[in-house]
């Protein structure tokens, strides 16, 4: 019965051709490495972020009054497992934020950027700089000290842009001169729908563009796929699959046992306008950008190296236009990749750390190295031309 | 292989430190006698607690997610319809509305309206609770709260323990996520193992390993 229901509908939708042509006679090189998982594992914690975001939404009011009560009460009290809903949404964030950071160092390693992968890497910055608007705006939701505070020090970062302009950009963003109901409206707005359709669309995309360009490898030789590869079902899929396992393994090791980190304690107080919190500082994943704008004395200079690194970022594929692919096979790269590796980690513990003139100089240090890494990116692509020439166009 | 190994552990340590070196962790550490933490932590204290804290704290604070208000909005008559309206915790709209003449009237006394003690224990840590409710002008000088039970760690401690009992889980409930944690966990520990061997089963049949 069920099989005649299955063919009734097949004949009409052609699902199992898109399977196979998708699935099975997709194929992909047998040498992908572990990293290669954390695309997947992205794509599960943004359907975890979804499925409790939505079951969030049923109780959670945004309203100044009630907002904060309807999070610590109403979900964290009174409905029945809620409690469970909200720590998966508040670690489910940070864990979606590590994921895509480590997704993104990957793909730098492997050159995953080059081409025919240029877009792939641009729509992927797009979801981070979207996702990191998303993150921050979910911040402010529970209206507690630290959504409160954290909202008011980054709507003051616009400030730093002279004359009247950063003031008006600071203005529209809390719609107002200060935060309030309106803030927290527009904020509830972009955070369950406007940013996560966006994400929606972008992800969806990606996916496109990566199976267009084809997976990348880690060897940086573009294989025949006809001759070498392995069918991704169920090569891949039950590979990743068990990573995936794996992976909410730890997450929920983190969601029932260790969530203080993800749910601060000063966020269980109410936000009080009129008290400031002893220690106001963003959440991890900013903390690099936040120790380059405080490591730099002047203001508006601070403000325009952290847009810059996220620039540079963006625009990396034309940066790097050496004909060899992957750190593997790139020795002068691969030394570039250690620094910058080693920058950006500096510069997020540096961020956690009391502002003293020592940590300054350091930040100021592991900014150049970041800086260092993207602006050697065309030398060493010069010189990597070299080299391909005299070899003779052999790019092993 | 040296290189996984080497990009492994150091984003392991990175993460290791980011999480220890936490940003929002507290400042300031505070004090407590081992025999007045484990009052805190019992859950048999906490009636006691309640009552305690009716008698010395009352006056000024709410407990409003035990429905707990303070003395001068407890005797007001509208209280009780209202919770017919809305049920025993009240909105805080509606709250704050409904009292204004009290509230306005308390912060009048003390410059601002005493805070609402609802999750006040995950936000302060039993440390600080113990030494402020002692001794406030000692923790917070100038502070408009008055020391009213100085000189009583034990009730303090049991003062404490219920207002744990309003912002935490009880033990009880404890347990049960503990064990839904355990069970979660191996489910998906399980469930990777299995599918790994199945594939490796399938690959074998497809001639891939
Ligand atoms: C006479 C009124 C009054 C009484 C009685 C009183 N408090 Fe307070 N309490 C205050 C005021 C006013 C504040 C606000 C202090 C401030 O922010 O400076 C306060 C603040 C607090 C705080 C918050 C401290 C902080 O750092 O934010 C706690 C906890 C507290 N009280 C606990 C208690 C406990 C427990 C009792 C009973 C043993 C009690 N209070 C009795 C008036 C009172
Ligand atoms: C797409 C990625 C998303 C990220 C990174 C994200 C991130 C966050 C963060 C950091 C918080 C604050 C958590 C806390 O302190 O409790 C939050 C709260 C919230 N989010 Fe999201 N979110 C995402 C998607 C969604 C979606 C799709 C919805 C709804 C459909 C949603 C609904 C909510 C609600 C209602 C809250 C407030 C409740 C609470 O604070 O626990 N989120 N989000």
């Amino acid at each position: 019965m069920l099989g005649r229901i299955g063919k009734w509908i097949d004949e009409r939708t052609h699902l199992s051709d898109l399977w196979r042509s998708q699935m099975v006679d997709y194929k992909v090189p047998k040498n992908l490495t572990f990293p290669y998982a954390f695309g997947v594992m992205a794509l599960v914690a943004f359907a975890i972020q979804i499925i409790s975001g939505i079951f969030l939404t049923m109780y959670y009011q945004p309203n100044v009054q009630t907002a904060f009560d309807s999070v610590n009460y109403t979900i964290m009290k009174e409905v029945p497992f809620m409690w469970l809903i909200r720590h998966v949404h508040a670690a489910g964030a940070n864990f979606f934020l590590a994921i895509v950071y480590l997704h993104m160092f990957t793909g730098i390693y492997y050159n995953a950027y080059k081409k025919p992968r240029e877009l792939t890497w641009i729509v992927g910055w797009l979801i981070f700089f979207v996702l990191l608007m998303t993150a921050l705006s979910g911040y402010l939701l529970p209206w507690g000290q630290l959504s409160y505070w954290g909202m008011v020090v980054t709507t003051e970062i616009p400030t730093s842009i002279p004359g009247p302009l950063g003031e008006a950009i600071s203005v529209w963003m809390k719609g107002g001169y200060e935060l309030g109901q309106i803030t927290l409206g527009r904020f509830f707005g972009l955070h369950i729908w406007l940013l996560p359709l966006i994400l929606l669309g972008l992800v969806s995309l990606h996916l496109y563009l990566v199976r267009a360009a084809g997976i990348s490898n880690p060897e940086g030789i573009e294989i025949d796929k006809k001759k070498e590869g392995v069918p991704f079902h169920p090569y891949m899929t039950l590979k990743e699959a068990a990573y995936v396992m794996g992976y909410l393994a730890v997450f929920f090791f983190f969601v029932f046992f260790y969530m203080h980190h993800f749910l601060p304690p000063d966020n269980f107080e109410p936000a009080d306008p009129f008290k400031t919190p002893p220690h106001i500082a963003p959440e991890w994943y900013l903390l690099a950008f936040y120790t380059v704008f405080r490591s730099i004395p002047n203001k508006f200079l601070g403000f325009v190296a952290f847009s810059l690194i996220l620039l540079l970022l963006l625009l990396l594929p034309f940066l790097d236009f050496s004909p060899y692919k992957s750190a593997r096979r790139r020795s002068l790269f691969f030394a570039m990749y250690i620094v910058l590796v080693i920058s950006s980690m500096a510069l997020t513990i540096l961020g956690a750390m009391p502002p003293t003139p020592t940590n300054a100089m350091l930040g100021l240090v592991f900014t150049a190295g970041l800086f260092s890494f993207f602006l050697s990116l065309p030398i060493i692509s010069i010189i990597e031309w070299g080299w391909y020439k005299t070899r003779g166009g052999d790019k092993t | 292989m040296i290189k996984t190994a080497f990009f492994t552990i150091l984003t392991l340590v990175f993460f290791y430190i980011i999480w220890i070196n936490n940003v929002f962790a507290p400042h300031e550490t505070y004090e407590m006698p081992e025999q007045y933490k484990k009052i805190a932590e019992d859950d048999r204290y906490a009636k006691e607690g309640k009552q305690l804290f009716e008698q010395n704290c009352q006056a000024c604070h709410s407990v409003r997610y035990d429905a707990v208000y303070p003395s001068a909005i407890q005797a007001n008559p509208n209280l009780k319809a209202l919770q017919e309206q809305y049920g025993k915790v009240l909105p805080r709209d509606v709250y704050e509305s409904a009292f204004q003449a009290e509230l306005a009237q308390l912060k009048e006394s003390f410059g601002k309206v005493p805070p609402d003690l609802s999750t006040i224990y995950i936000a302060k840590g039993k440390e600080y609770l113990f030494n402020f409710i002692l001794e406030p002008q000692k923790v917070l000088p100038g502070t408009s709260m008055p020391a009213v039970i100085t000189g009583k760690p034990e009730e303090t401690a049991k003062i404490i323990s219920y207002l744990r009992s309003v912002s935490e889980p009880s033990s009880s409930e404890k347990a049960k996520r503990t064990l839904m944690g355990i069970g979660t966990i191996a489910y998906l520990v399980v469930m990777g193992v299995l599918i790994w061997i199945w594939r490796s089963r399938i690959l074998k049949r497809m001639g891939l390993h």
